[in-house]
C-alpha cells in the first residue's frame, strides 16, 4: 500500500502540557485510516498537525517530521497550499454562513481552479453529487446552506473540501453531532471517496471505524498504542490496553 | 447508619418543613419580580417627566406669531433707475420702508421714545424679510405688498402668553403702549400664528424671533461625517489588527488595556488635546468641523475598537477554520468569512458611538466651537458649532425666548439620536446572520 503521509516523532504541546508523545504513523493513500481512542487522547490533535490547523493555537507547538508525499509540510510545503491539497470535514458541520453554492464555489475561486461562471456551476454539481447531495439541494442553491439539516450540512462541507480538488481529506468525528441515518450516508460516501482519495478520520465509534476503515490506530493518553490493519487490530490485538478499550473496559 | 443517614429519607419532600421552604421560594420571587416592575415603573415616570418637561419648555419655538403688513415698496426705494437688476434690489434699503410702513400704520406716534418702542413689537430683522419676499417675487416693486414678518421675542411672548399683564408697568418687558399696539394689530387681524420656518432654516442670532438650529444641524453633522471618516475606518483596522493578527505578548495586553482607558478618560481631556494638538501645533482653524470632527474621533474609537473587538470575537471559531481548511489565508479567512459576521455588531457599535459624539459638548468648547456663529456652516473648515453646544449656549441666554428655543433644540437633537438608535438596531436585524 501506496503511503500519503508519513509521520516520525511528533510531539504537541499546548504551553507546557504535552498532549501526544512521539507519535510515528503513516497513513495510505486511497484508503480510509480511522483513529480511535478514549476522549483527550491525541488523535484529533495528531488530525490537526498534518494541516497544520495547530498553527492557529498560538500556545500548541508541533515538532516531528511529518511528510506528504515525502515532501516536508512544515519546510517545504506552503501551509495555505498544503491546506488546499490536505482539506478538512470537521466534527460540528460550519457552512459558511452564504448560499449553498458560494460555499462550495468559494474555494475553487479562492484557487483559481475555476473563473468562469460555467465552470464553478460544473464544480459545485460534480462536487455536491460525490458528496451525495446533489438530488437534494439542485433546486435550491441559491438558498443558504445554514438552512439544511445537520447531516446535509456535513454533506455540504464534505463537498466543499471536495471542490477544490484536494489529495487528502481530514475528518475530524463527522458524525458525532449526527443521527443515525445521516451518520449511515456520510459512511457510505466516506467509502466511496476512498476510491480517489487519502482519508484520515477521526472516531469515537469503534463499529465506525471497524465499518468504514481499512486501517486503524489506537491512541492513548497521547501515545500510539498500535496501529495496523483494522481488521487485525479489532480482531487481534498486540497491546493489552486496545483489547480493554475496544472490548469496553474503558473509553 | 443507614436508617439515620440524612439521604435515606425519602419523605422529605412531602415533608411540612419541605412545603414551608417551597412556599419562601416563591414568595421571593415574586417579591424580586415585583421589585423588577417598581424600578421600571420609577425609570418610566423619570424618563416621563423628563420629556414632558422638556417638551412643555420647548414647543413654543416650534410657532412664532407674524404680523402681515402692508409695506409701500416705493420705486425710488427699491429701484430708483427702474433697472430691474436684482443686485441692485437686493441692495435696497429696507429699513427705512419699514420705518415708513411703522410710521403710516401709527401716525399719532410721533414721540421718538415711543417710536423706539413701536420699532420694537417687530422683529429687528424684519427687514430682511421684506427684502427676501422683493426678491422672490420682483415685480412686487414700485407696488404696496402685504408681507409677513416675524414680531420681536417680547410681542411673540405676549401672544404666547408669557406675559401677565396685571403686573404694574414697569415690571413688564413689554409696556402698555406697545400692548396697546399690539391689541390693535391683532383685532385687526393682522396677527398670525405660523409653524417657525427659520428655526430650521438659519443660524444662530442674537433675537431670539431670527434665531435657528439649521448652523448647529450642519456643524453637527459636518463634524459626525469627519468623526466617522477618520474613527470607523481607524477603529475596524485597529480592532482587526490586535483581535486577529497581533502576538499576544506584554506590548499588545499594553495596548489593549491603554485603549480601555482612553475609553475612560473624561471627554474635556480629549478638547484640551485637541487645543494643545491640532489648534496650537499644527495650527487647524479654530472653530471648525474639522477640528472638532477630529477630537471627537479620537473620543469615539475606544468605543468602536471595543465593541468591533468584542464582535468579531463572537464569531465562532469553527467559521475560521472552515475558510482556513478549504485553503484560505489568514487574511482572506478575516476578510471574507469573519468580517461580514462581525460587520453589524461593528457597525452597532459605531453609531452608539457616533450617538455619543453627537451628544458631545465639553471637548468642543475647548476647542472654540462655542463661538458666536451666525452663518451655516459651508465646509469642514468653516467655522461652525454644534447641536448640544448651541443648547449649551441658548440656555445661557436671558431672553425668555431662548429657554423655549433651548426646548426646541434639545428635542431635534434628541430626534437625531433616537433616529441613530433606530438605525442601529435595523441594521442589526438586516445583517444579523445565524450560523
Amino acid at each position: 500500500m501506496e503511503m500519503k503521509f508519513t509521520t516520525k516523532n511528533v510531539n504537541v504541546y499546548y504551553g507546557d502540557a504535552q498532549a501526544i508523545n512521539n507519535v510515528s504513523l503513516d497513513i495510505p493513500d486511497r484508503a480510509v485510516m480511522a483513529m480511535i481512542g478514549p476522549s483527550g487522547c491525541g488523535k484529533s490533535t495528531y488530525l490537526r498537525c498534518l494541516n497544520r490547523m495547530n498553527d492557529t493555537i498560538p500556545i500548541a507547538r508541533v515538532d516531528g517530521d511529518i511528510r506528504l508525499d515525502g515532501h516536508d509540510i512544515h519546510s517545504e510545503i506552503d501551509v495555505v497550499h498544503l491546506r488546499a491539497r490536505v482539506g478538512m470535514v470537521f466534527q460540528k458541520p460550519n457552512p459558511f454562513p452564504k448560499s449553498i453554492f458560494d460555499n462550495i464555489a468559494y474555494g475553487p475561486k479562492l484557487h483559481g481552479i475555476a473563473t468562469k461562471k460555467s465552470d464553478l456551476e460544473a464544480i459545485v454539481e460534480e462536487s455536491l453529487q460525490k458528496a451525495g447531495l446533489w438530488n437534494e439541494v439542485k433546486d435550491r442553491l441559491g438558498s443558504p446552506g445554514t438552512g439544511l439539516s445537520g447531516g446535509q450540512q456535513q454533506r455540504l462541507c464534505i463537498a466543499r473540501a471536495i471542490a477544490v480538488s484536494p489529495e487528502v481529506i481530514l475528518m475530524d468525528e463527522p458524525c458525532s453531532a449526527l443521527d443515525p441515518i445521516a451518520t449511515a450516508k456520510i459512511e457510505e460516501l466516506i467509502d466511496e471517496l476512498r476510491q480517489n482519495y487519502c482519508i484520515a478520520i477521526v472516531t469515537h465509534s469503534m463499529q465506525q471505524a471497524a465499518r468504514v476503515s481499512q486501517r486503524t490506530a489506537f491512541f492513548h493518553l497521547g501515545d500510539l498504542v498500535e496501529s495496523g490493519p483494522t481488521t487485525e487490530i479489532f480482531t487481534n490485538p498486540k497491546d493489552q490496553r486496545t483489547q480493554d478499550y475496544i472490548t469496553g473496559r474503558f473509553g | 447508619m443507614t436508617d439515620t443517614s440524612i439521604l435515606s429519607k425519602t419523605d422529605y419532600h412531602t415533608s411540612e418543613q419541605a412545603e414551608r421552604l417551597l412556599k419562601k421560594r416563591y414568595r421571593s420571587e415574586a417579591r424580586f419580580i415585583f421589585y423588577g416592575r417598581l424600578a421600571i415603573i420609577c425609570a418610566l415616570l423619570i424618563l416621563v417627566t423628563l420629556l414632558s418637561s422638556i417638551f412643555l419648555q420647548g414647543y413654543t419655538s416650534f410657532y412664532q406669531h407674524m404680523a402681515i403688513l402692508e409695506f409701500d415698496l416705493k420705486q425710488e426705494l427699491v429701484d430708483p433707475q427702474n433697472t430691474g437688476d436684482p443686485e441692485v434690489i437686493a441692495k435696497a434699503d429696507y429699513r427705512t420702508i419699514v420705518n415708513n410702513m411703522l410710521r403710516e400704520k401709527f401716525p399719532d406716534v410721533t414721540v421718538r421714545r415711543d417710536r423706539k418702542a413701536l420699532k420694537d413689537i417687530i422683529s429687528s430683522g424684519s427687514d430682511l424679510f421684506v427684502r427676501s419676499a422683493v426678491m422672490a417675487d420682483l415685480s412686487l416693486v414700485g407696488t404696496r405688498a402685504t408681507i409677513a414678518v416675524p414680531l420681536s421675542d417680547d410681542a411673540d411672548s405676549v401672544f404666547k402668553g408669557f406675559i401677565d399683564r396685571t403686573l404694574p408697568e414697569d415690571e413688564r418687558r413689554v409696556k402698555d403702549n406697545q400692548l396697546g399696539w399690539l391689541d390693535q394689530l391683532s383685532e385687526e387681524g393682522r396677527i398670525e400664528s405660523r409653524f417657525n420656518m427659520t428655526f430650521f432654516q438659519v443660524g444662530d442670532s442674537r433675537e431670539p424671533e431670527l434665531a435657528g438650529i439649521w448652523g448647529a444641524v450642519v456643524g453637527s453633522a459636518l463634524t459626525l461625517v469627519v468623526t466617522l471618516l477618520i474613527s470607523f475606518p481607524l477603529g475596524v483596522a485597529t480592532a482587526i489588527y490586535l483581535e486577529e493578527f497581533a502576538p499576544k505578548n506584554r506590548w499588545t495586553d499594553l495596548i489593549e488595556v491603554n485603549i480601555n482607558n482612553l475609553a475612560a478618560v473624561p471627554s474635556i481631556v480629549f478638547g484640551l488635546l485637541g487645543l494643545a494638538v491640532f489648534l496650537n501645533f499644527f495650527g487647524l482653524p479654530r472653530s471648525a468641523p474639522l477640528v472638532g470632527g477630529l477630537v471627537l474621533a479620537l473620543m469615539t474609537l475606544p468605543t468602536i475598537i471595543i465593541a468591533s473587538r468584542a464582535s468579531l470575537k463572537a464569531v465562532p471559531p469553527s467559521i475560521r477554520e472552515g475558510g482556513l481548511g478549504v485553503g484560505a489565508s489568514h487574511v482572506q479567512t478575516v476578510f471574507h468569512h469573519v468580517l461580514p459576521l462581525a460587520m453589524p455588531g461593528m457597525m452597532t457599535g459605531t453609531i452608539i458611538g457616533m450617538a455619543q459624539a453627537l451628544g458631545e459638548t465639553a471637548p468642543l468648547l475647548m476647542i472654540g466651537m462655542v463661538a458666536f456663529i451666525v452663518d451655516v456652516p459651508t465646509g469642514i473648515t468653516s467655522p461652525a458649532t454644534v447641536l448640544p453646544v448651541q443648547i449649551f449656549i441658548w440656555a445661557d441666554s436671558p431672553e425668555r425666548a431662548f429657554v423655549a428655543k433651548t426646548g426646541g433644540a434639545i428635542m431635534v437633537l434628541l430626534s437625531f439620536l433616537v433616529i441613530m438608535n433606530l438605525i442601529a438596531v435595523m441594521l442589526r436585524r438586516r445583517f444579523e446572520r445565524r450560523w
